[in-house]
């Protein structure tokens, strides 16, 4: 356990000093800083949209960040020879992965972290009285789910970057995001639809199960989900949470299998 | 003595797409005593840092067998007792030379802050642990490299060029440290180029090409087959042409001719014998110790041609 939590510090600490993701990150909360600005509509629309694009912002910041910084872990750490200097030493393969993958979650979650506050002060700049202490819990959920949603993104990377070149696993990652994100619920719709062919059926439950789905950690977004609603948030977070984590267990020990028979 | 290092036919080969299976490495007979410096030689794309790495379980062999201090390669628990310093690795720059060492530490488990100090100290960084490795020159690093080699107080170390593009004072310090290393009692296996450093600091050393072994012994054996410098004045240069011994290197500068020939008593006493009757005047007959690198371009230009292994696994792993 030491060695990987010694290896997940390491990565955290590497990943917060890469200049290429804080430069992401510096746009992401110049454009938070700057959101009420852009926003020129009515009062009542104001909370909505600026909810919808800060919350936006965060997410796509986000998700640029975790394939950012996943996508060239472990194919830097064999290019520059480091693999070799830890995994000489009594630490598995597996230890080696779950360690890059925590560090980078951890990294993800400074990140995210810092972009949320930057979004709180901004809605408090904007509406100072009336954005309360419930307001601002009821705003951070948004990211938390986020979070679990970047950490499911993160896991695709690593398992892809295992076997693939950091390239073809910016673009396949990201595809698979877009994908999970824009259009699983058009594959359920097909699938809960008795007029669909069988075949569509089939095809859209098989790529229902197989992909993941990152469209239901964008619960908060109203632009993205207006009126929606759920009955029961606490089971529903519980729910969606526990997918994320059994995905990523899934993922991982995807990748340690393959990292595990490759020479590298 | 027990083994170190013990390989029978270990063999890896690799599915190239252009020319099918090659064997990057092709029945490799290597034994390595316990407490000996070993120098494992060999030109690029030979297969040095592909047997270090399937004798350090990082790559699989395809047949063969291998034991690493009596255990099986691959076990985990050879890890504990082994280390490895690959050529010109690159340390997380952020960190300082303590940092570096103390993260190394607790791959083993271990958080020993002081002992990481006295290794910093036995490479001479001790007055730059606090720097960052962004800051250590190339030497530094490999010093620090060498120090994290050293934290598990391992029995056996592999070295993959430890003295790559150092200066010479740099050499010297890593040259030193090997050296007692041995003195300690450890067995050390280079990988290297630096010839020259090999064969002020090895006991024995192996000459790998396309995989296999050309050559393995003992220094003081392997270069026995010494050489005779015979140097000569007053002679012309048409007298030169007139040498013809076997193996014999033949110049002629400013009216003095000097001939390199293996040490082989007819063809001396002949080649003087020839100066004396074209009334050239002996300077000096000079038995040569035969260089390694003499040992090891001629084991080289020997060995067949085929296809490096450094193209094969780059090709592969493309």
């Amino acid at each position: 356990m030491r060695a990987i939590m010694a290896i997940a510090a390491t990565t955290v600490g590497e990943a917060i000093r890469r200049k290429v993701l804080l430069i992401i990150l510096l746009i992401g909360v110049l454009f938070l800083a700057v959101a009420p600005g852009l926003n020129t509509l009515s009062t009542q629309s104001e909370t909505t949209v600026l909810k919808g694009m800060v919350l936006g912002i965060v997410q796509l910041t986000s998700a640029v960040i975790a394939i950012v910084l996943t996508v060239y872990m472990i194919p830097n750490e064999i290019e520059r020879r480091t693999i070799y200097t830890i995994v000489s030493k009594p630490v598995q393969r597996w230890q080696f992965l779950i360690g890059k993958y925590l560090g980078a979650v951890g990294a993800l979650g400074i990140m995210m972290l810092l972009m949320s506050l930057v979004m709180e002060i901004t809605f408090f700049l904007q509406f100072q009285s009336g954005f309360k202490a419930e307001d601002a819990l009821d705003l951070l959920r948004a990211p938390a789910m986020f979070f679990v949603q970047m950490s499911l993104l993160a896991a695709v990377a690593i398992c892809f970057s295992t076997f693939v070149t950091p390239l073809v696993n910016f673009f396949l990652s990201g595809g698979l995001y877009l994908i999970g994100s824009l259009f699983a619920p058009f594959f359920d719709s097909l699938n809960q639809n008795s007029s669909t062919p069988m075949f569509a059926k089939l095809t859209a439950r098989f790529v229902g199960v197989v992909l993941p789905n990152f469209s239901i950690y964008n619960v908060q977004n109203p632009i993205i989900n207006p009126g929606q609603t759920i009955q029961n948030p606490t089971t529903y977070y519980m729910q969606v949470t526990g997918y994320g984590v059994l995905y990523i267990g899934l993922l991982l020990v995807l990748g340690i299998v393959i990292l595990d028979r490759r020479e590298v | 003595m027990a083994a170190a290092i013990e390989t029978k036919k270990l063999t890896k080969t690799y599915k190239s797409r252009a020319l099918g299976l090659i064997n990057v490495v092709e029945d490799l007979d290597l034994y390595v005593e316990e407490g000996e410096i070993f120098g494992f030689l060999g030109p690029n794309g030979a297969g040095k840092t592909t047997t270090i790495k399937m004798l350090l379980g990082i790559i699989y062999p395809t047949s063969g067998e291998g034991y690493v201090l009596g255990n099986e390669i691959g076990d985990m628990d050879i890890h504990r007792v082994i280390s490895y310093l690959p050529e010109r690795p690159y340390y997380y720059e952020h960190m300082t030379g303590l940092e570096l060492l103390q993260f190394y530490d607790s791959l083993f488990g271990n958080k020993d802050k002081a002992k990481c100090q006295r290794l910093l100290e036995r490479v001479n960084l001790a007055a730059d642990a606090s720097k960052t490795i962004a800051q250590y020159s190339k030497g530094m690093q490999q010093r620090v490299g060498l120090a994290q080699s050293l934290l598990n107080d391992p029995k056996l170390l592999f070295l993959d060029e430890p003295t790559g593009g150092l200066d010479p004072i740099a050499h010297r310090e890593i040259r030193d440290l090997i050296l007692n290393f041995r003195d300690e009692g450890r067995s050390v296996f280079i990988s290297s180029h630096e010839l020259s450093e090999v064969e002020l600091i090895c006991d024995r050393v192996a000459i790998i090409n396309h995989g296999k072994i050309w050559q393995q012994g003992k220094l003081s054996e392997l270069l026995k087959g010494a050489r005779v410098e015979v140097v000569a004045d007053n002679l012309t240069r048409e007298f030169s042409d007139t040498v013809k011994i076997d193996g014999a290197t033949v110049s002629f500068a400013d009216g003095r001719l000097i001939v390199d020939v293996a040490e082989d008593e007819s063809n001396i006493n002949a080649l003087i014998d020839g100066i004396r009757s074209a009334k050239g005047t002996m300077v000096s007959v000079i038995p040569r110790r035969k260089r390694l690198e003499d040992l090891f371009v001629e084991t080289i230009r020997g060995a067949r041609p085929a296809t490096p292994a450094a193209t094969v696994e780059a090709e592969v792993k493309s």
